[in-house]
């Protein structure tokens, strides 16, 4: 069913023009559908953090087309930042912005960007800090959390523009090992009232349980893209094996 | 008379300190206004120079080249013989003795030196905001003019304010070639003090006195300034 595929990725080519000419995406297609959680795992430096980047035209492919709702946003025509309202994205380094305080943070870009009335955003913001266990935290300022706070609001604040798919990158990597637990929380329950995500990370554990699809990337290429059970379980591919076999 | 005596004969103060207090006010006030001129257009310098155009980098770049490699000397002349001889300004004595026909001039032509130096900051200043910032805002849909008007340039403003200040403890020094078109600054004053009474030394030692006493707790005020700014983000 094509209105069930939120997102195409079709045949897309990155290379980075810093002298080396890396190629970060070689020719990678993709698929994500409504629901799905999909997690994209791979040794560092094999290009999944840059496939996700594209997804929201973070990072703009030299080649191929990203189709969101059915729009080619790749296209350069088209105005992007109508599109990426409605995908929410986490940073690795959480990216709160230390000027504002937690419930600004979240209701920034829904007044600014969506013109939605002060009020309705507020109680709306105040709900998701509810959920991300914070709503006591709404007028300090980033400075004054930990780490697993801030990712916590962080994704609150991807949350409060209310969109159709989360992407992200590297949620728990910057994070103590204490606090991991905390932000994978968060977003185990936000798979479970199915939201739709794209999850780069090392967390196996997460992939395993949380994702409906796993997909594998090396170099640049995605090599696999199974359900976890055939991922973790029955591996085919002999650098899946390897990379699976260092780090489970 | 001996050297000393020359460097410490200050006979001529009873006189001629009017001069002096008129000359600190009127410096004080030509380099407050001037950076504060300046920071407009230097704010646009700085976003063009930043801008992805080739067109509006170029010429921004052209600007703080040219304003930075000349004498400003040269500049205040020839914006005083030059598009000021076109204008006829009306002539109001500010404090008493501040000729307006000839100080909003010299203030034009300090702003337009200076926001080529504080365009640099700025940019500077933009720059050291972390990209992550950028992506954040974006990725929530914000423009390009919204993620730097409500992202980046409150964040920078930080990092600009301390070399603000530094740019007026320059320019305090600086405007001592405003004399030149007759504004009654500190050097102009000490200058005619010299002049009048032949003593050709102390009346400059005064002078430099004074600069240093304006400009040493500035200073120091600015690396307070910094101080406070960078212990402020963590």
């Amino acid at each position: 069913m094509e209105t069930n595929k939120l997102i195409q990725v079709k045949d897309v080519y990155k290379r980075f023009e810093d002298g080396n000419m890396t190629v970060a995406l070689d020719h990678c297609s993709l698929e994500i559908r409504k629901g799905e959680v999909v997690v994209i795992v791979g040794p560092s430096g094999s290009g999944k953090s840059t496939m996700l980047r594209t997804l929201n035209m973070l990072e703009v492919p030299t080649s191929g087309e990203i189709i969101f709702e059915g729009v080619n946003i790749a296209d350069k025509s088209v105005d992007i930042n109508v599109h990426r309202q409605k995908m929410g994205m986490v940073f690795q380094h959480f990216n709160l912005f230390p000027h504002k305080t937690i419930l600004e943070n979240l209701t920034l870009a829904p007044i600014k960007v969506k013109g939605e009335d002060h009020r309705t955003v507020e109680e709306r913001a105040m709900r998701l800090l509810g959920i991300v266990g914070l709503a006591d935290r709404a007028h300090d300022y980033p400075s004054q959390l930990s780490g697993g706070q801030k990712q916590r609001v962080a994704i609150a604040r991807a949350l409060c523009m209310q969109p159709e798919v989360m992407l992200f990158d590297e949620p728990t990597s910057a994070l103590d090992p204490e606090m991991v637990g905390e932000v994978l929380e968060v977003m185990r329950d936000l798979a479970k009232h199915g939201m739709t995500m794209v999850v780069v990370t090392h967390e196996m554990g997460f992939a395993r349980e949380v994702g409906t699809r796993v997909i594998f990337m090396d170099q640049g290429k995605i090599l696999v893209d199974e359900d976890p059970k055939t991922f973790f379980e029955k591996p085919e591919n002999p650098r899946l094996q390897d990379f699976l076999a260092k780090v489970l | 008379m001996t050297l000393w005596q020359r460097m410490t004969n200050f006979s001529f103060l009873p006189d001629y300190a009017p001069y002096f207090i008129n000359g600190i006010i009127c410096t004080l006030l030509l380099s407050v206004v001037s950076v504060f001129v300046a920071i407009i257009p230097a704010l646009c310098l700085a976003l063009m120079r930043l801008s992805k155009s080739k067109i509006l980098r170029g010429i921004s770049g052209a600007y703080i080249q040219v304003f930075r490699s000349t004498p400003l000397l040269v500049q205040l002349f020839i914006v005083y013989f030059g598009p000021f001889t076109a204008i006829t300004l009306p002539s109001y004595k500010m404090f008493g003795f501040i000729d307006t026909a000839i100080f909003i001039p010299g203030v034009v032509a300090l702003a337009l030196n200076s926001s080529a130096y504080v365009a640099e900051s700025i940019r500077a200043g933009i720059l050291a905001v972390d990209k992550g910032q950028t992506e954040a805002a974006r990725s929530l849909g914000l423009t390009q003019a919204q993620t730097m008007r409500y992202i980046v340039l409150p964040q920078a403003i930080k990092n600009i304010i301390p070399t603000l200040a530094n740019e007026l403890v320059t320019m305090i020094k600086e405007t001592s070639v405003i004399g030149y078109l007759g504004v009654q600054d500190l050097m102009w004053g000490t200058k005619t003090t010299a002049g009048a009474t032949f003593l050709p030394l102390s009346p400059y030692i005064l002078a430099a006195a004074i600069y240093f006493c304006i400009n040493f707790p500035a200073g120091k005020a600015v690396e307070a300034l910094e101080r406070r700014m960078r212990r402020g983000d963590k």
